[in-house]
């Protein structure tokens, strides 16, 4: 880490460039949204774009946690912590998964009780 | 006390304290919006509507990029300048920091401003439209009148209130000359109102006295007076809070008579009463005799009374029913409690109703008091009242002769004699900005129909529509330009093997008129020019044109007419909103993701601001721990920073 007064003066470069880079790639994402001839995929947004979007903030996010939040150089602690904090996001957006596979069936049947599966129902007339 | 490890290290971590603790908290906050990320996601993918996909405006967006970038670079900046014992150096960089956190906030506030100033509705054909909601005053010949601002409104309202009351003058001197009384009814200007208000002209509005909205009640009897009528209650009304004074005490006990007859005495004596006002009469009941004027004042001394007579019902009920679980379980001991229950039940006829022996007298009276939870006022003579959009409890339809508010008070247009429904014609009046016909599209192919058909069947292309011709013709030229721009995709990209374009114009291009294509083609019209033509394209706005949305007060937009004018009537709309999370899914995230994020930009400039104007004296004393507070305050900065990297292409541009 860079501690001294002359690492921390030399690391002011990076710094700088860091946030130049970061400035560009701002720039890159606008641009992938709104010029036509940057549009990948199909015309207008899809899924593409949103690849290419999410993929660009990311390496931002990387940039601005490992340079400026010196991730590139901690304490094993702290790595401890973020994964535990980031697996846990992860999860969290996981959860919208359960949403694909909802256990209730509901809407079913036309009298609108049927969060009971049409063959259970039968079974227990 | 010395707090330990706020400078060297603790020898198992490696860590100075606070470290430890700001990336525990970063952790948590990580799960925190990783939380609503997720909910952002869920909400796209589940949305049954046509979710508005790069819908915000993208410079307000792209400048608070920049600036949050910015600052934290500078605010790294401030830290390495206390590394290297440079104050000076690390007060400018820490206050850019702090500035651009207020550039950020302002700039936010003009994004959220727009979006709670921008008017939506949504058509019962499912028609978006968006734009800016004219202002509506009442004239006083009872007609509404529209306008494009508040100050237009204002105006026109007290320079017809000025002409009235001049003709109301001259009325009063001939009035007087020929012997007359010479009062003049003046009238009073109301105050403008936004024209997506419901006007409702009542006979009678009963208030509930439990819930009535004070400022409400205000407001409804301000426009009354204002309207030259008055509220007033139709009937004399006994209010009975005691026991006692409802059926007397249980050795002299009171028959229903008797009351009727102590009630007509009461009437008696205040018509020869010189005070005529509403009077207590017992322990805590009231009389209000008919012709008594509403106020919030009246509402809440009826609701002191019905709060303790409710209480007293509950009571005396929750006593009956005890005695009676208690000699159901002496007669019944073995039963289960659902055989004995049918058993303990109040019977309000030999229970709680008054009892009259063999000779006809009162051996007890009622053990409850007879209830009243709502006074009805009479509107004396009926006049229009403004609803406002927000004060509806559910759609008012013309044929129920009724109007229900949130706060339970019911405007009733009587008994629907005459015809009168209450429902003045209160069209919803605005400057249009878009029409989406997205959601439209999407219904009509679930119900196997083509889109364009039902489309330019809708309701706002039609005879109807008053000014159904305007929209008409910018339909016209909207699809002609789509058309344009298809053929120029297949120009460019070509057709696949099976003769299919391999690029389409989207949903958004086809079926939405965006306040650009408003513009654009009002544009076009003035210069003659039609989609194909050279030039057309040139006269599109730009992306960075209307900084954060549609600008009703642009010279040009105003001298092209380009917003045209529209009134919906109040029957059409089934959803009116301004852009705010009650309006769509979409709204509500957007404002949760940024408004919390707002929070956290605020709450770091605070903590970053501490650090600037209040430690020069830590910096004299111990700068290295000064330096270690700046990183710490500086992870969280650039955290939030992080999380605005996402936030922006999601929000804006996805």
């Amino acid at each position: 880490m860079a501690d001294t007064p002359e690492e921390i003066k030399k690391a002011q470069k990076k710094y700088l460039l860091i946030g130049l880079i970061l400035f560009v790639f701002t720039v890159v994402t606008v641009a992938v949204a709104t010029v036509p001839w940057l549009d990948f995929g199909e015309h207008g947004f899809d899924a593409q774009d949103a690849t290419i979007g999410l993929i660009i903030a990311t390496i931002k996010a990387g940039l601005v946690g490992a340079i400026f939040m010196h991730l590139s150089h901690e304490k094993k602690t702290i790595y401890v912590l973020i994964v535990i904090g980031i697996l846990m996001g992860i999860s969290l957006m996981g959860l919208t998964g359960w949403a694909f596979e909802d256990p209730i069936e509901y809407g079913n049947s036309v009298e609108g009780d049927g969060f009971l599966n049409p063959e259970v129902k039968a079974e227990q007339h | 006390m010395e707090i330990p490890y706020t400078v060297t290290a603790r020898k198992d971590t490696g860590l100075f304290n606070a470290k430890v603790g700001i990336w525990l908290f970063l952790a948590s906050e990580v799960m925190l919006f990783g939380g609503l990320f997720s909910a952002y996601v869920f909400l796209r993918i589940y949305a049954d509507y046509p979710w508005p996909e790069r819908a915000l405006p993208i410079v307000p967006g792209l400048i608070n990029t920049f600036v949050l970038i910015g600052s934290s670079v500078t605010v790294v900046f401030a830290w390495a300048s206390l590394k290297m014992r440079q104050w000076r150096r690390f007060q400018i960089f820490m206050a850019i920091t702090i500035g651009c956190a207020a550039v950020f906030m302002v700039l936010k506030t003009i994004e959220y401003k727009a979006k709670w100033g921008h008017q939506a509705v949504r058509m019962d054909d499912f028609t978006i439209i968006e734009g800016h909601a004219h202002y509506a005053t009442i004239l006083s010949d009872g007609k509404v009148e529209h306008f494009h601002t508040k100050k237009e409104a204002k105006k026109a309202g007290e320079k017809d209130a000025e002409v009235a009351n001049k003709a109301a003058a001259a009325a009063k001197g001939k009035d007087e000359e020929s012997g007359g009384s010479g009062k003049a009814n003046l009238w009073k200007a109301g105050k403008p109102f936004k024209a997506n208000a419901l006007l409702f002209k009542p006979e009678t509005i009963d208030f509930s006295m439990v819930r009535a909205h004070e400022s409400w009640v205000n407001a409804m009897l301000e426009q009354t007076g204002k309207r030259n009528s008055r509220l007033i209650t139709a009937e004399d009304i006994f209010l009975y809070g005691h026991i006692e004074d409802y059926s007397g005490t249980k050795s002299d006990p009171r028959s229903s008579k008797e009351r009727a007859q102590k009630e007509a005495e009461i009437v008696k004596d205040y018509a020869t009463a010189e005070e005529k006002r509403d009077h207590k009469f017992g322990e805590n009941s009231l009389f209000i005799p008919a012709g008594t004027p509403l106020s919030y004042a009246l509402l809440e001394k009826s609701r002191k009374v019905f709060v303790a007579g409710r209480a007293h019902n509950a009571e005396t009920r929750t006593a009956i029913l005890r005695e009676k679980w208690k000699s159901v379980r002496r007669d019944l001991p073995d039963e289960k409690y659902w055989d004995q229950a049918p058993e303990a039940r109040i019977d309000s006829a030999t229970d709680l109703a008054e009892q009259v022996d063999e000779e006809g007298n009162c051996t007890a009276g009622s053990k409850v008091v007879s209830l009243v939870s709502t006074l009805s006022f009479r509107m004396d003579p009926p006049q229009p009242i403004i609803i406002k959009r927000s004060w509806i409890k559910r759609p008012v339809k013309g044929q129920d002769g009724r109007a229900e508010l949130r706060d339970d008070t019911s405007l009733n247009a009587g008994d629907g004699e005459g015809g009168s429904t209450g429902l003045l014609e209160s069209p919803l009046a605005l400057s249009v900005d878009a029409i989406d016909f997205r959601w439209m599209a999407q219904k009509a192919e679930e119900a196997g129909n083509v889109p364009m058909e039902v489309i330019e069947q809708s309701w706002i292309f039609s005879k109807a529509n008053k000014n159904g011709s305007t929209y008409k013709k910018i339909w016209k030229v909207h699809k002609k330009r789509i058309a344009e721009l298809e053929q120029r995709l297949i120009d460019k990209y070509g057709k696949d093997e099976e003769g299919k374009p391999r690029r389409v114009a989207t949903e958004t291009d086809r079926y939405r008129v965006t306040w650009q294509d408003f513009m654009h083609y009002a544009r076009a019209e003035h210069d003659r020019l039609m989609p194909g033509d050279s030039g057309f394209d040139d006269l599109r706005p730009k992306f960075w044109n209307g900084f954060a949305g549609p600008n009703h007060k642009n010279e040009e937009i105003h001298k092209l007419h380009a917003f045209p004018e529209l009134e919906v009537p109040h029957h059409k709309v089934s959803l009116q909103s301004m852009f705010t999370p009650k309006w769509n899914t979409y709204y509500a995230i957007y404002f949760t993701l940024t408004g919390l994020h707002g929070l956290h930009v605020v709450g770091g400039a605070l903590v970053l601001g501490y650090y600037l104007f209040f430690s020069k004296g830590l910096y004299r004393s111990d700068p290295e721990w000064l330096a270690n507070r700046v990183e710490i305050g500086g992870l969280f900065w650039h955290f939030v920073d992080l999380v605005w990297i996402f936030l922006f292409p999601i929000l804006y541009l996805m």
